[in-house]
């Protein structure tokens, strides 16, 4: 060095004897948040996990990292509800990334090429009953069949399915899509016995080590309306469970449908295609209050299907209907007028609301029945130790992606009964809400959205009403994700630390921070685009 | 060669001369048609080769110039007024790591309020930067001590900043004697950088120092300027020698022999100054100039040992240390410690304000009486001064100073109405 300039020119790498890491009062860590649709995905799907590898459009992977918790993805991607797109941090940024449509895309992909469950590692040699083939029961079945338990499912209906069958219309799920899923679950040694109606549980459950109960709720709700002996009334869950027979119901040309729920659309909507002039909901309340999702009731109407509000059925006569007008009170309570109508209906149809068919438990001991339905504890165990329940038949929000989560919960939770253990399930992370990220760096990407089939072809025959996405616009979609709380290796905060103090582990490795020279600034922190970053005090 | 040429393009042909590597600037008046013409030469291959690089701001012109000269290649920029204060920082780099570059300082006054005119308050700004500062009194000069300046520098390994003084040296056209590349060839041989980069062998250049060895390195630039001190007058000389021409050096005098009376000042000032000793001169009194062209380092045996035999000396100067009053004045007086000397300092020509003659014939006369306050501030317009001063006692929002000024001077209504 003695013949360069003194203490200006130095070796390379002198500035490293400044442990400048010493001046930190925080310091930065990697973290992983969990992102809001998976925290919302009631089916407890991996959404972000398995987005990432549609996005590098590894779709047997997606659709592989997908089935780990939800064995339907065709089905979910067609009828779920998709609370992850509501909980989508994207959806503050332009809007929701189209989870739902990425999952049917995979789901109808696996279909498509054959993609086959893996056979269980290993045999446990325990047998577990699952009495009903809903979302709930086959989630459950497949499950434990993946745990290596031998399941076998005993349903009292023709079809396996359960309300995916019998409540949902075709024109929202094909049913070659609803076979290929279940006939999926089936292939991997599950049992289906069809109409095996159990009538004891009890009985039925020996020679079973476990039962899982998932019967549903297919008991139409009844309201008291006066009728005269001709009138035509009938509920929608007979309805909808007659379409998948070979007699269709006659409804005739005007047909009223009394409700607010998804099935009293979906029944309007059927009526519709079955040929009525006039479908007609009769609701109490106003579109506001209405339980039914507001995208059904826009397609409702958009095929000509009118809506009554604020109006209840007094009456019923043969070909004609007495109407009470009501109006909300300062509570939202519909309060009656005294106003009447007549209108003119062939046949009235109720979709109240379902009740469960409890008969089966009758005599068994320790169940708590309440409300209609059976009470479990968090482990969805019933009182009576070793019979397990999920799906519609406990206190629940009625959907088929509730159900799923229910049946792999359970299956879980019965796997470690079996065991003679309990399931702990891991401690949830911080959720990465939107105030954790820095979406500057994403770039505009709108939504794609799914074809719809014209409203003249939606009117008269029962197709599917939405399209899936091809693999382009499912990639794209798919790369819309935001990878919220979780590292995606951008380079961000390698890039913008002033003291280089991020080291780069390599390609699905990640980074670590070197907290030599690291002075807690906390650039990386704020300029990481996901939230995967987070500032801690220094112990002082 | 002699040319009827704008004291600008001269330098600008002189630096070329100088076969400069890279020339980076940022335009600010009044240093621009520097820049400009040397733009041209480049774009039309006669200054070859060399790199011209547009940045986009002061601070860039200099960082490129200290990457430039780290590099091992002949830098040179221009500047001047708020450009250098911007530049700054990078000002300090360029010293404190011992890169050899050239830069023109065209002096220009510092708002606020804004003024684009001549006055020496920006170069003296960086008294202190560690750059050496020499300050032409003609446009001859000027294109000499860019000769000698590249020399300088690069025999030493520091920067050095030529001040002319803008508009009345920068855009002025006379006659400036234009060297020949062989002249210039002959006396400035090409840079041989103190050490060259390899990437054979990597090194860290300006990387953090502590306690343990920062005091040395700044003591080493001041050693540096003192060695500076020896070496402006040899290569004074020496460029005598070659150009037959007297520029540059520490100092200069006039008329000093027998004078009672010496007037100090730097750059072209002292040609009003000159001037005007000539008719003192003519009328008997006995009166002489001490011009200083190195300001930094400062010459303070030299301007002592030009003083020892006077009895007064006057310190005009284009600047103000606001709060105390002169800044070239205060170095004079440490040259003079102890010699029992009067002494005065004039500020002058603050913002472009003319030096007249006149002003100087009563100044100079007060000074030999001994009439003068220990600091004059010269035609200060003190109707002006005293109004807003009432102003100020009387009013709490007494408005915008300068706005107020050009009111009372009947200024704004004629240009704003």
């Amino acid at each position: 060095m003695s013949n360069r300039p003194f203490a200006i020119t130095l070796k390379p790498g002198t500035s490293l004897s400044n442990l400048t890491g010493t001046w930190r009062n925080e310091r930065p860590v990697y973290v992983d948040r969990l992102p809001p649709c998976n925290n919302a995905c009631p089916a407890g799907e991996n959404i972000q996990g398995w987005l990432f590898h549609a996005e590098s459009g590894d779709y047997q992977q997606a659709w592989r990292v997908l089935v780990e918790n939800n064995p339907l993805p065709a089905v979910m991607g067609r009828v779920c509800y998709h609370p992850c797109e509501t909980a989508c941090n994207r959806g503050l940024l332009d809007e929701s990334v189209g989870i739902n449509s990425v999952e049917r895309f995979l789901g109808d992909e696996a279909i498509k090429r054959g993609w086959k469950f893996d056979r269980p590692a290993l045999v446990s040699g325990k047998r577990v009953l699952v009495v009903g083939a809903g979302p709930s029961g086959l989630s459950a079945a497949y499950h434990l069949a993946r745990m290596g338990h031998q399941v076998e499912i005993q349903e009292a209906g023709p079809f396996a399915g359960g309300m995916m069958r019998f409540g949902i219309p075709k024109y929202r799920l094909p049913r070659e899509v609803l076979d290929a899923e279940v006939q999926r679950i089936l292939d991997m040694g599950v049992v289906l016995k069809l109409n095996t109606k159990v009538e004891n549980i009890e009985q039925s459950m020996q020679g079973f080590d476990a039962a899982f109960l998932a019967v549903g709720a297919h008991i139409a709700k009844r309201a008291y309306i006066p009728a005269g002996d001709a009138a035509h009334i009938v509920d929608a869950v007979s309805v909808l469970r007659s379409m998948e027979g070979e007699d269709k119901p006659m409804l005739g040309r005007r047909v009223v449908v009394y409700g607010g729920g998804n099935t009293a659309i979906d029944v309007a909507r059927t009526a519709k295609r079955l040929g009525a002039q006039e479908a007609i909901i009769v609701y109490r309340r106003s579109r506001e209050k209405m339980p039914a999702h507001d995208f059904e009731v826009e397609e409702a109407l958009q095929e000509g299907v009118l809506i009554k509000w604020l109006s209840t059925i007094k009456h019923a006569d043969e070909g004609s209907l007495t109407v009470e007008k009501m109006l909300l009170d300062e509570k939202g309570v519909p309060q009656a007028t005294g106003e009447f109508e007549t209108m003119e209906a062939d046949s009235l149809v109720l979709a109240l609301g379902q009740d469960v068919d409890l008969s089966l438990l009758n005599g068994v001991s320790g169940l708590e029945i309440k409300d209609g339905t059976v009470q479990v504890a968090v482990n969805m165990m019933t009182g009576h130790a070793g019979i397990f329940a999920g799906g519609d038949m406990v206190p629940s929000e009625r959907t088929v992606t509730v159900a799923v989560g229910h049946g792999k919960k359970a299956a879980r939770h019965i796997d470690a009964w079996l065991k003679g253990t309990a399931h702990q399930p891991e401690a949830k992370h911080e959720i990465a809400s939107f105030d954790k990220l820095n979406p500057w760096y994403y770039s505009d990407a709108d939504k794609t959205v799914r074809p719809m089939l014209d409203t003249i072809r939606r009117q008269t025959t029962f197709d599917e009403v939405q399209g899936g996405l091809d693999e382009n616009t499912a990639l794209f979609e798919a790369r819309r994700c935001l990878s919220c709380g979780n590292c995606f290796e951008c380079d961000n905060c390698y890039g913008v630390c002033p003291d280089n103090a991020v080291i780069k582990l390599g390609p699905g490795k990640g980074f670590e921070f070197n907290y030599d020279y690291c002075k807690g600034c906390g650039i990386c922190m704020t300029e990481c685009p996901c939230g995967a970053i987070k500032m801690v005090p220094e112990e002082t | 060669m002699l040319k009827q040429i704008e004291g600008s393009k001269a330098v600008a042909e002189a630096i070329g001369l100088c076969r400069p590597e890279v020339i980076c600037a940022y335009p600010i008046s009044p240093q621009t048609h520097i820049v400009e013409a040397l733009g041209e030469m480049v774009k039309s291959g006669e200054l070859t080769p060399c790199e011209f690089i547009n940045v986009e701001s002061e601070f860039a012109a200099m960082s490129v110039a200290i990457g430039a000269s780290a590099a091992g290649a002949r830098a040179y920029t221009a500047t001047a007024s708020q450009g250098l204060l911007f530049m700054a920082e990078a000002v300090y780099n360029a010293s404190g790591l011992g890169l050899p570059i050239v830069m023109t300082v065209a002096n220009r006054a510092i708002g606020a309020p804004i003024n684009i005119w001549n006055d020496h308050s920006d170069s003296l700004s960086q008294r202190d930067s560690g750059w050496m500062q020499l300050f032409a009194e003609t446009n001859q000069e000027a294109v000499d001590l860019h000769i000698q300046a590249f020399r300088l520098a690069e025999e030493l390994s520091m920067p050095i900043m030529v001040c002319m003084d803008g508009f009345i040296l920068t855009h002025a056209f006379e006659r400036v004697d234009i060297p020949s590349q062989q002249q210039v060839d002959a006396y400035l041989p090409p840079f041989e950088p103190r050490q060259v980069l390899d990437p054979a062998e990597p090194v860290s250049i300006g990387a953090m120092v502590g306690p343990e060895a920062f005091m040395e390195v700044r003591y080493l630039a001041h050693a540096k300027q003192m060695q500076a001190l020896e070496l402006i007058p040899q290569l004074a000389a020496e460029f005598k020698e070659r150009f037959n021409r007297d520029s540059g050096g520490l100092v200069r005098t006039y008329c000093i022999e027998d004078a009672e009376t010496v007037i100090i000042a730097m750059g072209s000032v002292l040609g009003t100054i000159k001037d005007t000793v000539d008719e003192m001169r003519a009328e008997g009194h006995k009166i002489g100039v001490l011009g200083i062209i190195s300001y930094r380092p400062f010459p303070l045996e030299q301007v002592r040992r030009a003083l020892l035999s006077c009895r007064r000396f006057l310190v005009l100067e284009k600047s103000l240390a606001v709060g105390m009053g002169g800044i070239v004045a205060t170095d004079v007086r440490m040259a003079v410690t102890g010699a029992g000397l009067k002494g005065y300092t004039a500020i002058a020509g603050l913002g472009g304000r003319p030096i007249l003659k006149s002003s100087l014939h009563a100044l100079f006369r007060r000074a030999q009486a001994e009439a003068l306050p220990p600091v004059t501030f010269l035609d200060l317009d003190w109707d002006v001064v005293n109004k807003q001063l009432a102003r100020e006692r009387t009013t709490r929002r007494s408005g915008p100073v300068a706005e107020n000024i050009l009111y009372d001077k009947g200024i704004v209504s004629a240009k704003f109405g």
